[in-house]
């Protein structure tokens, strides 16, 4: 790829923005008889949709350019924006492209979601990925792969093509490629962030959930050569901070421009934690299924929509503040996510203890009016460096 | 310049560009009397220049580069010696800074250096009022804004003065004599707006309408700062800091409310984002120089 950095990040912009899925369109047709499998944010096993030559799809709503007419007569008026808008894109027929949906279990209004989508579109491949939430491998391990199972003969089927073990490994290998990236762009942002904005840094990962892995991976690994080389991106003096509840509802790509607008540069985040849910390389040798559960078993992310043992997700997120030299953190949850919010006191109790300073504001995925945001954002970093600093 | 910090503050307004440039030293004292034997460490700090340029429909960031190299050349500075450039205000067309500091805590910061012994600040910028309860290091305790409503900003204060046909410096000398000040509304520009061209073809005379203006304006901070609790002196910061009939009418209401608070103005009142930003900028530079120390 010899794309420049604009092309780069024009590109990612563009991807973003396009609710119609063109992309997924114009892989579909250039081989008669390719389809696509859509899913919901957080984990679903990727490389099983890849190994059945079909392209994962990850579905984040509607974002800030969808007026919802339709969807807001599925929920009720305290459930957040996503499924809402989720539904409004399908209804309108911008999912049409997508053979079949996969909706892993991040909560509840997730899981209900599945089955209106079962109710809607008889015709199409649903199902409910019930992650499992007991680690231990002879319980939680043995129905996790029972569950891997069921999808590798689904997708089979709905391909056309069966997955054998080979063509697993080769996928499985990709998402490597793809998770290595990944580890190294947050690595370099942590360790740079002025040369690797989370403003640019977002619009690469949502890139991620259209476009062929190998063309990810491929675009990731030239931003991380070509950004050094603008001689533009001076080093800023910004509160080094880790933002916390972006896992599932995506925020608009203003509010991320906004937080480093107002002196917060992002050194760690959950922003679409799919993406980077398995923390390390899946083995490539061996039986590829018995690698993929022992993969989640061992090496999931923390969140809030995973069952952790007390103090884990605090253990957690004190670690990222420590590893990532964050000087505070920023709570950036949707309105209504049970999850991030229910989660937030915990986590809120661990960083008191520790004497981390934290700030907490709530978002939804078509917010447009960043200026209390950006006030609050911004009298935090002054806060962080002026007050807090030995 | 040895020894000495040369800072930067940009403060990027609605309506005007300000640049500060300021000196700062750590000085050593000598020991105070009844205190303890040991030194005790001060800073000195210093403006070095000021400039101002209004944006007037101009080019943003071409009125920015003027207004620093201007600010470098009253100085007789050269870009290089500048170790850090703070901004302020919507300082992101500012391409080489090292920082941004919210506008709230770079008002406090200069209003205490030019007014220390303000205990609260009032920010009346073009399009935004606040009022901020500080403490005797310029940080922030409490804050109050007005932003939803434009009756308490420069801007409306503008669209009145070219309503009655009077450059904008006249308004304060001019409210200063009114005799029979006509109340306006005080909640909504646009009824205030009304008033104003009522009172004109009623043959209502300017300084009297300017006056109630200001009267108006002046109540909304008060209830500011009697919501914050603040009751000692207030520092006037932004662009209408130097709008003496403001000043007057502000004293004027507080004594009405039986407030005892003092306001203060200073010339440079309106710079006080720049000289703020510029004054903390000098307070980074010397906590990531020590981080770096400590690191190497």
């Amino acid at each position: 790829m010899t794309a420049t950095l604009t092309d780069l990040l024009q590109l990612a912009r563009s991807l973003h923005d396009d609710l119609d899925l063109t992309q997924v369109s114009k892989w579909k047709a250039a081989k008669p008889g390719r389809k696509a499998v859509g899913h919901m944010p957080i984990y679903v096993p990727r490389e099983l949709i890849h190994a059945a030559g079909m392209l994962p799809v990850g579905v984040v709503g509607g974002g800030d350019r969808l007026e919802i007419i339709r969807g807001d007569a599925y929920f009720q008026s305290y459930i957040c924006r996503i499924p809402r808008s989720t539904i409004e894109l399908a209804l309108s027929g911008r999912l049409d492209v997508l053979d079949g949906m996969l909706f892993p279990s991040i909560c509840d209004v997730i899981r209900n979601l599945s089955g209106m989508w079962r109710m809607l579109f008889p015709d199409r491949y649903v199902h409910y990925v019930d992650v499992p939430q007991n680690f231990d491998p002879a319980v939680g391990g043995q129905f996790w792969r029972r569950e891997l199972e069921t999808m590798r003969d689904d997708f089979a089927r709905l391909s056309g093509h069966p997955v054998d073990d080979e063509d697993l490994r080769a996928s499985i290998a990709v998402y490597n490629d793809n998770r290595a990236a990944l580890r190294d762009l947050y690595r370099e942002r942590s360790r740079r962030p002025w040369v690797f904005p989370l403003s640019e840094v977002y619009l690469l990962l949502r890139a991620g959930n259209v476009l062929p892995p190998e063309e990810h991976t491929q675009m990731l690994r030239a931003y991380l050569r070509q950004a050094p080389l603008d001689s533009s991106r001076r080093e800023q003096d910004q509160s080094r901070v880790v933002l916390v509840g972006m896992f599932c509802e995506q925020p608009p790509h203003g509010l991320v421009v906004t937080l480093e607008r107002a002196g917060c540069s992002a050194v760690d985040d959950d922003l679409l934690l799919g993406l980077r849910w398995l923390t390390r390389d899946v083995a490539v040798d061996g039986d590829p299924l018995s690698n993929l559960v022992d993969a989640y078993l061992t090496a999931s992310a923390s969140t809030a929509s995973r069952y952790s043992p007390d103090g884990d997700r605090a253990r957690w997120l004190l670690d990222s503040v420590k590893r990532n030299s964050a000087e505070g953190v920023v709570f950036c949850a949707p309105s209504f996510c049970d999850p991030a919010l229910l989660d937030q006191p915990m986590l809120v109790a661990a960083l008191d203890r520790a004497g981390i300073p934290h700030t907490e504001f709530k978002y939804a995925e078509d917010t447009g009016q960043f200026a209390v945001i950006r006030e609050q954002a911004g009298t935090f970093s002054d806060s962080i460096r002026l007050w807090s600093t030995p | 310049m040895s020894g000495e910090l040369l800072t930067a503050g940009v403060d990027v307004g609605s309506s005007a560009v300000k640049v500060a440039l300021t000196t700062t030293l750590d000085v050593a004292e000598a020991p105070q009397a009844g205190g303890t034997d040991k030194n005790v460490c001060a800073t000195r700090e210093k403006i070095v220049a000021l400039h101002a340029e209004r944006i007037r429909r101009r080019e943003l960031r071409k009125v920015i580069a003027d207004c620093w190299h201007a600010a470098l050349d009253k100085a007789n500075v050269s870009e290089s010696d500048v170790v850090y450039v703070a901004t302020t205000g919507e300082g992101d067309l500012v391409e080489f800074r090292r920082g941004h500091f919210y506008g709230m805590t770079t008002h406090s910061r200069g209003a205490q250096f030019l007014m220390p012994q303000a205990r609260a600040v009032v920010d009346i910028g073009a399009l935004h009022a606040r009022a901020m309860k500080i403490d005797e290091r310029s940080r922030v305790l409490n804050y109050k804004m007005t932003s939803q409503c434009a009756s308490g900003t420069g801007q409306f204060l503008e669209n009145v003065a070219r309503y009655l046909g009077i450059a904008l410096e006249d308004v304060g000398p001019m409210s200063l004599n009114a005799s029979s000040p006509e109340a306006v509304s005080s909640i909504c520009a646009v009824l205030a707006e009304t008033d104003v061209i009522n009172m004109v073809s009623r043959g209502i005379k300017a300084a009297d309408i300017l006056k109630g203006i200001h009267l108006s304006m002046a109540g909304r901070y008060v209830k500011l700062l009697r919501s914050m609790g603040v009751t000692t002196d207030v520092a006037l910061t932004g662009g209408l800091a130097a709008d003496v009939g403001l000043a007057a009418a502000f004293s004027e209401k507080a004594r009405e409310d039986g407030m005892e608070m003092t306001i203060h103005t200073h010339p440079h009142s309106h710079l006080a984002g720049a000289i703020g930003a510029a004054l903390w900028g000098a307070y980074r530079h010397r906590v990531l120089e020590r981080r770096a120390e400590i690191a190497s």
